[in-house]
């Protein structure tokens, strides 16, 4: 049977940054393909050049044996490719049916939409694929995430698409909608249709999916059917074979002191009755796929939200309520937060406001500022992480990434804390920086520091940290030291059911 | 104060320099010193209630309610001292702190219950103005006591003793905004409450602070308003809602927050008196007049504004990487 997908060598770059370089896909109608690939390995940009969202600037795409080159998504659906992504397109003030025929509303004689005949159709499309329940009339607003999910895979049904792609459908739903969208994939598989099905879950990939695709670094390292490749396989390709000298050399300063310890910890539905230990002069990794509880569990011990469950901080517990709780006293908790720009910087106030923002009580004299103390601190953290900018009064909005990061370093080292919790620091920084940042951190545990060190990028929790703390689903899958950290066995904990439940 | 980061308050500065130039030019008695000490004295009004606006916006949040916890307290005064000069040393106290307790409800309103700042204020204002409405009946009170007027209209060694007033309220704003923790941590607030919350700065403490302050503010201002015009009336804190946020603007701060200070705010509040005091040489009807005033303040808001002042030559921020 002939490939009716057929991209080859297709690629595209912004600016400098190479997103593709030679993507390849080979798919036949009446299969379910899935595209797999780390965070960052090109698939969203491949799928948005096939739904026309982008275009290639090189390679070849021909669907059904025609030269597939769209300009937009509206002649890539024309042509039957249909994708759900998994930011959301739906509007929220209009219904469901609504929703569903955006633009495309069947329309009187009068050109007013009919209003009658877009919920039959819509009623129709649920019952044909048995779609749970969501009454057609229904406002969009009133939906839960997962019901919204569903409505944009109607969406994209109601085309009638030759090619659907779904960009990590099943991360909003719940096992039951789960469950029917796998069914669902089959059956359009069955009606001769192609489904793409992008997805982390490597169970789901085995269940449904008739052959794999794997990215890494922007191009095709591997295809196979899927009933022929195992799991190991996969990863192995997924995560390719980098060596780097970026890391420090790491020696184990862990004392058996444990600074923070953690017991059925539960955030909302998104953390669950976690336990974890971590310990003076100790580099704790955490690990997971993206939206599987570590954000919650960095933001609730650092009091940015609402948890259940004990904390103990240096032996005693404590309660946190805010940042201004975690971060006051010997036995505090600082939070290097993801979001640089609006959590982590006062974009327009100068180098020394940032860095002095959480310590001004310590050169206030009388109830006035002292400038003298200030700039000594301010001076020596700058020597310290050595902070390139012009002058401490330079706006810090206007430093370079790297040295926006370590000017937060410096506001939270100026505290007291000790615990120190890392979100993601080295996110969008150059090599030289990280390489410090790095280093940084080691010099910090050595020194009797306990940090909590999340990272997407799991080279780096395996070069710097000591252990590593997986999470799945809100729970701690594995924690990993020694020989058993490494890319492998992280990827591993986190995709599959590696111990009962 | 580094200058270079507080352009716009030079702008403010300039300003009045060159609308003073022009005055001189277009009406030369104008500058007298008995006409600008007069000046001095309408320009100390606008500039103590816009010293409370000015920390509400610096501190990212707006203060509608101003008007009616002037004339609240004006009037109360008026009604509570019967003419007295004896009652005034518990009626100044109580009313000072009813005005406070006033900006804490707000600032509670906004920070806590997450009410939009234009709406929160505006209606407290509302519902001052229809409280006092109730409690007087609408009739206009008694007049002010002798000690009040002497505060608006006296003088000492022939300096207006509101003036005096205002200069020493004037450093002690500075020294709050530049040289306290509280000053820092307004600023923070109003560029980034997310940030200053994750700084540990106490954001709610800061922003009711910075509202309460502008209730004091504007009720000391109806108290003194008050034995300036020798009694006080209804709709008299009315005109204090725009002139003290036009103040604040013109004097460099950015409406969103983050920025300014009150050494642009009092630039401000004396560039509005300049104008108010000259518009009227130019011989026009009350109406023509407004439009005027109100014209003239825009294109002066809008010549002090970050937008503008983007667009002429800046030294560059140097990027370092």
């Amino acid at each position: 049977m002939p490939d009716f997908l057929e991209a080859l060598s297709v690629a595209k770059r912004y600016g400098g940054i190479v997103a593709l370089s030679d993507a390849t896909l080979k798919a036949r109608s009446g299969e379910v393909h899935a595209l797999l690939g780390e965070n960052g390995a090109g698939k969203s940009t491949f799928i948005q050049i096939l739904a026309g969202a982008v275009r290639a600037d090189s390679g070849s795409i021909t669907l059904g044996g025609e030269r597939f080159a769209v300009r937009n998504p509206e002649e890539a659906q024309r042509l039957g490719v249909a994708a759900v992504f998994q930011e959301l397109s739906l509007i929220p003030d209009l219904t469901v049916a609504e929703n569903i025929f955006f633009r495309r509303e069947p329309l009187s004689p009068l050109r007013t939409a009919r209003a009658g005949a877009m919920r039959e159709a819509t009623a129709e499309l649920f019952a044909r694929y048995r779609f749970p329940a969501i009454r057609p009339d229904q406002e969009l607003r009133r939906l839960t995430l997962a019901e919204r999910q569903v409505v944009e895979i109607a969406k994209a049904l109601a085309r009638d698409p030759r090619v659907l792609i779904l960009d990590e459908a099943t991360s909003a739903l719940a096992p039951r909608e789960t469950e029917w969208l796998l069914g669902l994939s089959r059956d359009l598989a069955a009606e001769g249709k192609l489904v793409i099905y992008i997805s982390h879950r490597l169970g789901e990939v085995r269940r449904i999916a008739d052959r794999v695709t794997v990215f890494r670094n922007g191009a095709t390292v591997a295809a196979y059917d899927t009933a022929s490749v195992d799991d190991d396989t996969i990863i192995a390709d997924m995560l390719g074979r980098q060596m780097e000298r970026l890391y420090p050399e790491r020696r184990n300063t862990t004392t058996g002191r444990i600074a923070l310890s953690v017991k059925g910890l539960s955030v909302e539905n998104r953390l669950a009755d976690l336990d974890l230990d971590l310990r003076e002069g100790e580099v704790l990794g955490v690990a997971g796929l993206q939206g599987h509880g570590q954000r919650e569990l960095f933001q609730a011990l650092f009091g940015a939200a609402r948890a259940s469950g004990a904390i103990e901080v240096w032996g005693k517990p404590r309660t946190i309520r805010s940042p201004r709780d975690a971060l006051s006293g010997r036995d505090g908790l600082a939070l290097v937060p993801e979001d640089r720009r609006n959590h982590g910087l006062l974009l327009a106030k100068s180098v020394r406001e940032n860095l002095t923002l959480s310590v001004v009580k310590r050169f206030t004299r009388f109830g006035l500022t002292d400038p003298k103390r200030e700039a000594k601190l301010v001076d020596d953290m700058i020597a310290q992480l050595r902070i390139k900018a012009g002058s401490p009064e330079q706006a810090a909005g206007t430093l370079s990434g790297g040295n926006q990061q370590k000017v937060i370093f410096g506001k939270m080292l100026l505290t007291d804390a000790r615990i120190l919790l890392l979100y993601d620091p080295t996110r969008g920084i150059d090599v030289g920086t990280k390489g410090e940042i790095f280093t940084l951190m080691r010099d910090l545990a050595a020194r009797g520091y306990a940090i909590l060190f999340y990272s997407s990028d799991l080279a780096e929790l395996v070069h710097v940290a000591d252990r590593v703390a997986v999470l799945r689903y809100g729970r701690l899958a594995a924690i990993l030291e020694g020989a058993e950290n490494s890319e492998h066995q992280i990827l591993r904990a986190a995709m599959i059911d590696t111990r009962a439940a | 104060m580094n200058l270079a980061r507080h352009r716009s308050i030079l702008f403010a500065y300039l300003g009045l320099i060159l609308l003073l130039v022009v005055t001189g030019l277009v009406a030369p008695g104008f500058l007298s010193p008995t006409h600008f000490r007069s000046l001095a004295v309408l320009a100390a009004f606008i500039g103590i209630v816009a010293l409370g606006q000015t920390f509400v916006v610096i501190g990212g949040g707006i203060d509608l309610s101003v008007p009616w916890v002037l004339n609240a307290a004006a009037v109360l005064m008026t009604l509570f001292a019967h003419g007295q000069d004896a009652p005034l040393v518990w009626i100044v106290p109580l009313l000072l702190a009813a005005g406070t307790l006033v900006g804490v409800v707000n600032g509670l309103g906004v920070g806590l219950f997450g009410v939009p700042p234009i709406i929160m204020t505006l209606a407290v204002n509302v519902i001052l103005q229809g409280g006092i409405l109730v409690y007087t009946g609408g009739a206009p009170p008694a007049t002010a006591p002798a000690a009040i007027q002497f505060l608006a209209v006296g003088r000492i060694a022939g300096f207006p003793v509101i003036v005096l007033l205002w200069i020493v309220l004037a450093i002690v704003a500075t020294l709050l905004l530049s040289k306290t923790a509280f000053g820092r941590y307004l600023y923070a607030v109003g560029s980034s409450a997310t940030v200053a919350e994750f700084s540990g700065v106490p954001t709610l403490r800061t922003s009711v602070a910075a509202y309460a302050l502008s209730g004091f503010t504007a009720a000391l201002a109806g108290m003194l308003l008050t034995g300036y015009s020798g009694q006080a009336y209804l709709g008299m804190g009315d005109p204090y809602l725009f002139t003290s946020i036009a103040a604040v603007a013109i004097g460099g701060a950015s409406i969103l927050g983050g920025s300014g200070h009150y050494v642009g705010t009092i630039a401000g509040a004396l560039v509005l008196t300049v104008l108010t005091g000259l518009l009227p040489a130019l011989n026009l009807s009350n109406g023509a007049l407004l439009v005027v005033y109100g014209a003239v303040i825009l294109v002066t808001v809008a010549l002090a504004s970050e937008a503008l002042t983007d667009l002429l030559p800046r030294r560059r921020a140097r990027r370092i990487s």
